[in-house]
């Protein structure tokens, strides 16, 4: 399945993904600039803050417990449709998903 | 079939040399032996940003739960540090709030700004001052006071109890004179506690011992106390020999600090400081089950220490990792661990050291310089930073 990132800058990335990885695993894997991860997923860091394209919103879902509060933590503007990348896990469905980076994570 | 090799044991490193000078040692242990049972200090060292960043990222099977460690005696409590799960969550969360870069952006910046202010004022302009002594630490002390909710702690009673607590946990030897000491710390700070709390529930306010006393459901005060002193603990002596560091390394790369004079972005600079000498150098992890790491077979039981001074200089992932560069591409250090157990006082750290000191120190003393790196002492090996600065301030 494929991901594609897009940076703050318009810069576009496509990557090969894998079925039960998070975003932010496939991002940092693949070297993406623009997505840190820094506490490797644990929900501690709120540095794979990412914005989900509007069109896969819905499929994607909202954020999880406990996911609005670190959030506010976030170094960028916090949207709508802000999610942690480490909390969005990829499911089949998940095929082609577009993935907006902030500005930045620090 | 499995293959029960077990990791090399090394029987010449020592600690002093570990102490003095690690990064040689931890250099040849990537190349030649990455996975190390070192017997000094009776651990496994894992010397590889790889083999670090999966330990830390895998809880599952490596804990932090050490309820046996020389830390108990010396915090009087089984602190969340040395636990795992629900039950660390939950007390790490009970006050995250105070720690989070909401409360910092508004509360504890514009505060730290202004001691920083003060602290700077302090400093004599045209002469020579130890500047880890002079600035790095009382400062460091001064808005962890405030975050913590106990201001009226002065610094040198914070700074002692830091060094109490540290000392204390870090006394594998078991001996005697450490734990007198940190129960004499111990003593002071329950003391002072006890007042600080009953002022900020009479007080509310955004400081970590409020929030957590005030909190709907709040953990156990044992646990709120607890808290407290692992912050004292852990949260002077890191920003300290960041900013040491950090300092160091800009001045003795002038033409890095003039760029970063022009263009006043000095984030990358506290980055590449805390990369280049972690202020926290290497954790330990229980071992939960029989693992492979390295191609070596690590028995459960076992204690492998993540060393995170020598991920942050590992060749696979840093180009010149000796070399101080602000301008790296990219710098993903393990300064903060991963995990859950991710460093509670980063956002502040980043916000505050980062975002705020650099810029002012070097506003304020455009032609600082270090006459002489060479008498700069650089110690430890579990925490490391150097030990003086002598700047002249210009
Ligand atoms: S990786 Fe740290 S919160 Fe997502």
């Amino acid at each position: 399945m494929k991901i594609t990132f897009i940076a703050a800058d318009g810069t576009t990335t496509e990557v090969e993904a894998k079925e039960g990885d998070s975003v932010m695993h496939t991002a940092v894997q693949n070297d993406v600039d623009g997505i840190i991860g820094e506490c490797g997923g644990s929900m501690m860091c709120a540095t794979c803050h990412c914005y989900v394209d509007e069109a896969w919103a819905a499929a994607v879902g909202g954020q999880e417990d406990g996911e609005s509060d670190l959030l506010d933590c976030a170094a960028s503007e916090v949207k709508p449709t802000s999610r942690l990348s480490c909390q969005i896990r990829l499911r089949r469905e998940l095929d082609g998903l577009v993935i907006h980076l902030p500005e930045s994570q620090l | 079939m499995p293959d029960h090799t077990l990791a090399p044991l090394d029987e010449t490193i020592t600690i002093d040399q570990l102490t003095t000078a690690p990064y040689p040692i931890y250099k040849r242990l990537r190349a030649e032996a990455p996975v190390t049972r070192v017997k000094s200090v009776g651990r496994t060292f894992l010397t590889r940003y790889a083999d670090c960043k999966y330990v830390k990222d895998t809880p599952a099977l490596f804990s932090s739960n050490d309820p046996n460690t020389p830390m108990k005696k010396a915090f009087q409590a089984h602190t969340l540090m040395r636990k795992d799960g629900p039950e660390h969550m939950a007390e790490r969360m009970a006050m995250a709030s105070s720690l989070m870069p909401k409360t910092i952006q508004d509360v504890w910046q514009p505060l730290y700004r202004q001691l920083a202010g003060d602290y700077l004022d302090r400093l004599p302009k045209g002469e020579i001052v130890d500047l880890h002594k002079d600035l790095s630490a009382p400062i460091a002390a001064r808005i962890l006071a405030h975050i913590l909710g106990i201001p009226e702690a002065t610094d040198e009673e914070m700074i002692f109890w830091s060094q109490a607590l540290i000392d204390g946990a870090g006394n594998f030897g078991w001996q005697p004179e450490p734990f007198v000491i940190s129960d004499h710390a111990n003593l002071e700070m329950n003391a002072l506690l006890e007042d600080a709390v009953k002022r900020v529930r009479a007080e509310p306010d955004p400081s970590a011992l409020s929030v957590m006393v005030n909190a709907e459901n709040p953990i156990p005060m044992s646990q709120i106390i607890a808290n407290i002193k692992i912050a004292i603990g852990g949260g002077i002596n890191e920003p300290r020999d960041a900013l040491s560091t950090i300092v160091y390394g800009l001045l003795t790369e002038p033409e890095q600090l003039e760029e970063l004079k022009r263009s006043q972005k000095w984030g990358p600079a506290f980055e590449e400081g805390v990369r280049w000498v972690a202020p926290i150098q290497a954790s330990s992890r229980l071992v939960l089950e029989d693992v492979e790491i390295g191609g070596f077979h690590i028995p459960r039981g076992d204690t492998v220490m993540t060393i995170q001074a020598s991920a942050n200089h590992d060749e696979d992932v840093f180009d010149h990792p000796e070399k101080f560069d602000v301008f790296r591409a990219k710098n993903p250090h393990l300064s903060f661990g991963s995990g859950p157990h991710h460093c509670a006082g980063t956002h502040v750290a980043r916000r505050t050291v980062g975002a705020v000191m650099l810029e002012m120190l070097f506003d304020r003393f455009p032609d600082i310089t270090l006459p002489d790196p060479e008498i700069v002492q650089w110690r430890g090996f579990g925490f490391r930073g150097p030990i003086n600065l002598p700047v002249k301030l210009g």
